[in-house]
């Protein structure tokens, strides 16, 4: 499996450049993918917000592996900072064995690396929210062998994960059954996902410790769900003999959906798990005019639960979807796949370029106005297709 | 273009150029303006191939010639601060359009105001991120709030300002004791009129760039001074 990312720095090594391409890179450097021409500049999408540190900059997009500057942090509660060396995580419950591993205990273990895209179920909710993604080699320990280890009793059906992060939350605010209890963050996964998923306890992101944003010292890391399953500051893990409905399960990261039934639409509420078939076009780049034409491509990413993709098409002022190449690699099962597309030459003035997704079901990437996105109330899986508008001169 | 950002950048526009016009409330005291200097320059920032600026491409358009805008131009010295505040105070138009302040940078002198608006469908927040003057106010689609910025922190400390609603949104204002500061448009140009004779120190900040740069000044009577600024990521704070 490739896990390398690809640089600025590889991806000139492995073009040919022209002298000219050589000249017009060193005055004015760009950030390149790895099958890129130097000479080919950006086009910048139109009223968009520039990006900033701290979220994915789509627009300069050239690794595979996201570098830390880039990488989004969402906290819920506090961010707490935890020492390493104090660090204890507790598995309790029920369990045969109950266990608390120190932070090198959990580094004795069997080292295991785990490729991964994670995004912010929040993510592409709107413009101003677009860059909650990126991509890492996540290393730790597998969670599975671990519980096999403490024994799982047979009545156990929820596996809850609790971080080092609390606050205090009010139910029913207002009403004379108002009640205010403090509760740390929680999210849990069934006993079966826990096992089959084959979750990672991570205390490392592409070789550096985890930073304190991004749950240090030890996060859990869910191969294809959405980031507010990946718990941060992990301090328990718990088996239990009913549901765990903590706010980030039951109340908040609850997608709620009309679904049709005939005629009559009925909502329905979902937790948000499963990260879901979503492309996007990252940045759009021009070569001077020929015959008064641009030439342009199209560079994007793609990524899924897991689920293999099957193609990602590109479609231009609504005009035919045509099928963009997806890189050979890297590639891993988790993580986003990069595509590309020559658009052809196009004339001066504004165009509108968007992708679709294909997985190997046949499931189709939705538009805003399929019923999936037009009728979902809330802004979670926001994976709806994203049309990326431009303005071309001849210049 | 959208008439709230048409508006906003005649403001500021209008607000740096009345910085740049020899006038009567700028005269220091004790100083005479017939006497004065004039302190001009471009700033240019120069691209690392092997560092590179990721956000070069907001602020340097003219990739050829590197002129960096956006950057605030200062001049410093303890003496400055004898001067008054306007007779009348200006104001300058910040908005809030497409997921950003615009313009994401301001220089006003102490007194004057920046009208804070918001151009977009939904719900934005404005929010002083440190400082000592309060402000956190929310605006929904075209409504305004008008704040009124009565200390100067100069180049050193300029008034941070946030969407709470918004993260990745950011702005500055730079409030100056004095009229010689300047804002950088795509040109990369900066010049003070009317500068005292004296020795000062000129600074160049960018703070979306995380960039900075000073240097020593010596001013005489009437003397008319180009400093051309460069700066590279060796510059980076």
């Amino acid at each position: 499996m490739p896990h390398s990312s690809l640089t600025r720095r590889d991806a000139l090594k492995t073009t040919a450049l022209s002298t000219g391409a050589v000249l017009a890179y060193l005055s004015h450097p760009q950030f390149l993918f790895a099958d890129q021409d130097p000479a080919e500049t950006l086009v910048p999408f139109l009223d968009m917000p520039r990006a900033r540190p701290g979220m994915l900059d789509w627009e300069t997009l050239d690794a595979w592996l996201t570098p830390q500057d880039q990488v989004f942090t969402v906290s819920h509660y506090n961010v707490p900072k935890v020492d390493p060396g104090e660090y204890r995580l507790e598995i309790t419950g029920l369990v045969e064995k109950p266990r608390t591993l120190t932070l090198d205990e959990l580094k004795a273990r069997p080292r295991s690396d785990q490729l991964m895209t994670l995004e912010c179920s929040g993510n592409g909710s709107s413009k101003g929210f677009m860059g909650a993604v990126y991509n890492s080699r996540w290393t730790g320990t597998r969670l599975a062998p671990l519980l096999k280890e403490c024994g799982i009793k047979s009545n156990a059906i929820e596996v809850a994960f609790i971080g080092y992060d609390k606050s205090s939350e009010t139910l029913r605010k207002g009403t004379p059954r108002e009640l205010t209890f403090d509760v740390p963050f929680g999210r849990s996964l069934t006993v079966e996902h826990a096992v089959n998923l084959d979750p990672l306890l991570a205390y490392e992101r592409n070789g550096e410790p985890l930073t304190q944003g991004n749950g240090s010292p030890v996060r859990l890391i869910v191969p294809g769900w959405y980031g507010i399953a990946n718990v941060k500051w992990l301090r328990r893990i718990e088996l239990r003999d009913t549901r765990y409905v903590g706010r980030f399960m039951g109340r908040d990261y609850v997608t709620v959906r009309g679904e049709r039934r005939g005629d009559t639409i009925e909502y329905v509420e979902t937790s948000v798990s499963k990260m879901n078939l979503k492309s996007i076009v990252a940045r759009i780049t021009r070569k001077p005019a020929v015959n008064g034409k641009i030439p342009c491509k199209a560079y994007g990413a793609v990524w899924s639960d897991g689920t293999d993709i099957k193609s990602v098409e590109v479609q231009v002022d609504g005009g035919e979807w045509r099928p963009a190449a997806l890189d050979k690699e890297p590639r891993s099962k988790f993580c986003w796949t990069f595509f590309s597309i020559d658009l052809g030459a196009l004339p001066p003035g504004k165009h509108q370029v968007v992708s679709r997704a294909t997985d190997v079901n046949g499931r189709v990437q939705p538009t805003a106005q399929d019923d999936e996105i037009a009728l979902k109330k809330t802004y979670w899986e926001a994976y709806a297709q994203w049309p990326r508008d431009i303005e071309l001169t001849e210049g | 273009m959208h008439w709230r950002m048409v508006q906003g950048i005649v403001s500021f526009i209008a607000l740096c150029g009345a910085e740049l016009q020899p006038s009567a409330p700028f005269v220091h005291a004790g100083d005479a303006a017939s006497n004065g200097a004039a302190v001009s320059g471009t700033v240019v920032y120069t691209a690392d191939s092997q560092r590179p600026w990721r956000y070069a491409r907001y602020y340097v358009t003219d990739a050829k010639h590197g002129y960096l805008a956006e950057a605030v131009v200062c001049l410093s010295q303890r003496g400055l601060k004898n001067f008054r505040p306007r007779a009348t105070p200006q104001t300058v138009t910040m908005d809030q359009m497409d997921y950003r302040f615009v313009p994401e940078t301001v220089a006003i002198r102490a007194g004057d105001q920046v009208r804070f608006t918001n151009s977009d469908p939904l719900l934005h927040n404005v929010m002083a991120l440190g400082g000592v003057e309060p402000l956190n106010v929310s605006l929904v689609r075209d409504s305004e709030h008008v704040q009124t910025f009565r200390r100067a922190g100069n180049a050193k400390n300029p008034v941070k300002i946030g969407c709470s609603l918004h993260s990745q949104m950011q702005a500055w204002v730079f409030v100056f004791d004095h009229p010689f500061f300047a804002v950088t448009a795509a040109d990369g140009k900066f010049r003070f009129d009317d500068v005292p004779p004296g020795e000062y120190t000129l600074e160049l900040v960018h703070p979306a760039g995380g960039l900075s740069w000073r240097q020593p000044v010596t001013v005489a009577a009437g003397e008319m001074k180009t400093i051309d600024i460069r700066v590279s990521p060796d510059n980076k704070d």
